[in-house]
């Protein structure tokens, strides 16, 4: 092992670092191959990753204040009440309107979920029901996730259990805490291209470990049923993943040239008066967010606002969220104005994205975010006129300052399929029951 | 208190009804499934092996409830990668502390090494953690691997006890500890399984040396040898935490942590609330199940409780004298009585700003009679009208749940007995009106017609479903299996002999674990459409 040629770091440093949930050293992957002779990187010409992130939000929204006026592209459609608030980066969104969810909405908040996040229908376990099926996250870092150094990366901008599913009954649960994910990505160990970085002598040690926990994994499958046997396999490949990142820890690669520390954080975001400060928690998560993509730590992602069903005490609401799409009276002007505050933290976190230089453009170039919701209309829990914006257009994979909207309510997860062949996934047909399709949505391909 | 349980234990003593009924019926266990350990019991596992003054990981992956129970969840939930990232992180730190501290590297490095690597002492060590925390002895393939990730440690960081912290990492972090390993043969789990089984049941931890020695020996089993754990178990102080997870489990206490309410709406909501009612919960559930070896029954009736300044303040009670909880008996004019009037179930089962009555109500017939309430339709136009003149209170707001037959048909289920708690707002405190219109908390409850909260208290322990329901849940928490898995008849069984000695929860609790259903093995579980299908 070649741990043994470096400088011994502390060891107390090390466990240290590991106490606080940091990783030991910062992971730096092995880009080389991604720069020309001249150490530049170009965008968009498949040199640089491509990106994939779900951008989520409960409880839906109000279609007849959200759906954008006129169709196609720039000047020829506008933004919506709702929608207000994106107008600054109105050029980098395409707006799919009218779609819906083609499942049987017979469970509230949940059946939308399982439709515009996995296209497949829910299963039970028990009285209670499950992701029959990855969500589309999951589905694209299965294919991309092993070249970066986490597969994906779920935050959330409150405290929730976000929707990122590996399958029935495995989730895979954000960082909620700020303080927290800036060590886990940002910490002390972390080394800024151009820094001479320190490899720790402790890594190859731990991959030794993880050797041993590996087969601890394998004599105990020997015994296991099917059930049981999905589970664990699903443990062995997290232990994959971490050996692979201390693997790559220990070839101490060059970075990309945008990925620099994150600022350090700074304020208290915990409820001020039995309210969440959802908006703050936003914009310092996006920052880290974006610049843990512009590092290349990761190329999927998952940064969540709300989870479905939830009844967060927005600030200035008489209410919690859930609560108010059902018992508001009238034009529900409550949900409205929650629903244009979290257009304004989407917006936020797209220019995020957009501040990164990277290549010839920004990392949201290189980026593409689906921003959705369970539901449309809350009230009703309504699966039809799903809200879907996507931002950033995957290296030029869609159109972008464009309005698409669908009369005949097409089936949303074409949508779907389009992201996955933007990531370069080819894929045919895809999702199941009645959610499933074989083509992706080329009116907004580019 | 220890003598108290050992005599209480054991069968109704001469004072009481005998238990009279039939031979326990012949069937089929459950499924064998894994475990993974709830963040609660890491917790434990980890205090019981290197005390109260370790500092555990801040965060896990979270627990998940299925049929209401992280203990049915816990035998379906995987470990993420985030989860396989911070499992490490713990082991590193809780093996670094443990070397680091001198009484704990001698409790768990009792010998002293004569060379670098000395491969005999690291054995020795490594293999009295793992009987521990995995909970039975090690293989000799296990053993040699940490050794040898010791001994390679111990040589590249140049001392004995910092490489042995990466072989007692490598024990923290494997599966063996993180699951609760019960698989059996298809017919019995043999004795370390049990040992796992029980310990987890009625303690909430891993077993103790004493239960690991009785396993070791085969006593676990055989009838007489598992009687006397089990004994010995509810007569130990362990049993305390375990009985309060159990119930924490099963009313969501753990969810108080999360309590979302608007101060200016309640004057008397605070930072400090969630985690007042809970504790005032379990106090009271501790006292009726180990001070009183009281019917399960009186859990909802009884007048008293345990109150610290927070809860007497919300309460409008005298707060007691000390600093604390105390124990105070309610006045039946003060309206308030039992678990439901208690701040837990009130704050829980109420919105932001306003209570629920539905909410309420779901809570009972779900969670303490344990029926099943259908979500509404996903297209239910699910809107109240606003307070007016004419609707002022939530009856007269959610009237139309039960006017509209559409709705009606499961609200009628709820919405009558979520108005009888009306008397106390999202939080718990008392009211006799709202929008200035007197409430009218009556109503009736299967047949049993209640004037109040008070009688509605009543209602409920006199329902025939609330003695079975705490039955089949204890099944489910000991068991980890869905309602579905579990044998009609045994169910029936279980709870006949729970009624017959007067709903005496460690009755309940010892009866389980004996129970076909809790040493029977079924085969490991297949991925089959019976077990998630629709």
């Amino acid at each position: 092992m070649d741990w043994r040629a470096h400088q011994p770091l502390s060891r107390r440093a090390v466990l240290g670092g590991v106490a606080r949930g940091a990783l030991v050293t910062l992971a730096l992957p092995p880009l080389q191959a991604m720069f020309d002779a001249g150490g530049r990187a170009y965008a968009c010409d498949g040199i640089l990753p491509k990106r994939f992130g779900i951008w989520f939000w409960g409880n839906g929204n109000l279609p007849d204040l959200w759906t954008p006026t006129g169709t196609g592209d720039g000047d020829a459609w506008q933004l919506s009440e709702q929608l207000a608030p994106l107008q600054v980066v109105k050029h980098r969104l395409c707006v799919v309107s009218g779609m819906k969810v083609h499942l049987a909405n017979d469970a509230p908040h949940s059946s939308g979920a399982a439709g515009i996040l996995c296209a497949s229908p829910l299963q039970a376990t028990g009285d209670d029901s499950t992701m029959s099926a990855p969500s589309i996250d999951q589905v694209i870092a299965e294919q991309v996730g092993g070249a970066s150094i986490y597969r994906s990366i779920q935050t959330a901008a409150s405290d929730c259990s976000g929707v990122s599913y590996n399958g029935p009954n495995s989730q895979n649960p954000p960082e909620t805490d700020p303080y927290a994910f800036y060590a886990r990505i940002f910490g002390d160990t972390f080394i800024e291209p151009g820094e001479k970085g320190k490899v720790s002598p402790t890594l190859g040690l731990r991959r030794s470990v993880l050797d041993g926990v590996m087969a601890d994994i394998d004599r105990l499958n020997a015994r296991l049923g099917s059930a049981d046997k999905a589970r664990l396999e699903q443990h062995l490949d997290g232990v994959r993943e971490l050996e692979q990142r201390l693997a790559i820890l220990e070839e101490n690669p060059p970075n990309l040239e945008a990925c620099e520390r994150a600022p350090a954080l700074k304020g208290d975001f915990s409820d001020l008066d039995g309210r969440p400060q959802v908006a703050a928690r936003n914009e310092v998560m996006s920052t880290m967010l974006a610049m843990t993509l512009a590092c290349d730590q990761t190329r999927v992602f998952g940064h969540y606002i709300t989870d479905p069903v939830s009844d967060l005490l927005f600030p200035g609401a008489s209410a919690g969220h859930h609560d108010l799409t059902h018992n508001e009276g009238g034009e529900q002007p409550e949900v409205h104005a929650i629903t244009v505050g979290i257009m304004e933290m989407l917006a936020t976190t797209i220019q995020k994205l957009e501040a990164i230089a990277e290549g010839d453009g920004t990392l949201l170039d290189n980026t593409v975010v689906l921003a959705c919701s369970e539901v449309s209309l809350g009230q009703t829990h309504s699966i039809e006129e799903m809200p879907v914006i996507l931002a950033g257009s995957g290296c030029g994979f869609f159109k972008q300052d464009h309005h698409h909207r669908s009369l005949s309510g097409d089936n949303v997860t074409k949508v779907l399929v389009s992201l996955q062949r933007a990531m370069d996934i080819s894929v045919g047909e895809f999702g199941a029951d009645e959610a499933m399709v074989d083509e992706g949505l080329s009116d907004i391909e580019a | 208190m220890l003598v108290l349980l050992a005599l209480l234990a054991c069968d109704p003593g001469p004072e009481r009804a005998p238990v009279t009924r039939g031979e326990a019926p012949t069937v089929a266990p459950p499924a064998a499934r894994l475990k993974r350990l709830t963040a609660v019991q890491y917790g434990n596992v980890m205090t019981d092996l290197f005390g109260d003054g370790v500092l555990l990981p801040s965060s896990l992956d979270p627990d998940q409830r299925i049929e209401g129970l992280f203990a049915v969840g816990s035998a379906y939930t995987t470990i993420s990668s985030y989860g396989v990232e911070k499992y490490e992180g713990a082991a590193y730190d809780i093996a670094e502390q443990v070397m680091d501290d001198e009484t704990l590297r001698a409790t768990w490095v009792p010998c002293a090494p004569t060379a670098l690597q000395d491969d005999a002492c690291a054995e020795q060590a490594l293999a009295a953690l793992g009987r521990r925390a995995w909970r039975r002895p090690l293989a000799t393939d296990e053993l040699s691997a940490l050794v040898s990730v010791s001994a390679e440690a111990a040589v590249a960081l140049g001392d004995f006890h910092d490489g042995l912290e990466y072989g007692f990492a490598g024990i923290l972090m494997s599966p063996n500890l993180l699951y609760r390993v019960e698989l059996g043969d298809g017919v019995a789990y043999d004795d370390w399984e049990l040992a796992t089984r029980l310990s987890f049941f009625l303690w909430n931890t891993a077993p103790d040396e004493e239960l690991l020695a009785a396993a070791e020996r085969g006593e676990l089993s055989t009838d007489e040898g598992l009687q006397a754990q089990v004994d010995r178990m509810l007569a130990d102080p362990r049993a305390v935490e375990g009985v309060r997870n159990l119930f924490s489990e099963m009313l969501h206490l753990d969810e108080l942590d999360d309590l979302s309410k608007d101060p200016t709406v309640y004057t008397y909501m605070s930072d400090a609330l969630g985690a007042s009612a809970r504790e005032e919960t379990l106090q009271g559930v501790q006292a009726l199940v180990f001070d009183d070896d009281a019917s399960y029954l009186d859990l909802y009736t009884t007048q008293r409780t345990f109150l610290d300044r927070t809860l007497a303040a919300l309460y409008d009670v005298p707060a007691p004298e000390r600093e604390g909880f105390g124990e105070v008996w309610l006045d039946e004019g003060q309206g308030r009585r039992g678990f439901f009037g208690q701040a837990s179930f009130l704050a829980l089962n109420a919105h932001a700003v306003s209570t629920s009555a539905t909410r309420r109500g779901i809570f009972v017939r779900e969670v303490v009679l344990c029926q099943v309430i259908p979500d509404p339709p996903a297209d239910a136009n699910t809107a109240i009208p606003e307070v007016s003149e004419d609707a002022a209170t939530m009856r007269e707001r959610i009237a139309v749940h039960l006017e509209d037959p559409f709705c009606a048909s499961c609200h009628q289920l709820t919405d009558p007995i979520g108005l009888g708690f009306e008397n106390f707002d999202g939080i718990g405190r008392w009211r006799t009106t709202e929008n200035d219109a007197t409430i009218d908390p009556s109503g009736e409850l299967d047949g049993a017609a209640f004037q109040d909260a008070w009688t509605l208290a009543e209602a409920v322990a006199d329902h025939p479903s609330t003695g079975p329901c705490l039955s089949r849940t204890v099944l489910q928490y000991a068991t980890g299996a869905v309602a579905d898995e579990l044998d009609d008849d045994l169910e029936q069984w279980h709870a006949e002999g729970f009624g017959q000695a007067g709903h005496r929860v460690l009755w309940l609790m010892r009866d389980v674990a004996l129970s076909p259903a809790f040493r029977g093995a079924g085969a490991p579980a297949e991925e089959t459409a019976g077990d998630t299908g629709d």
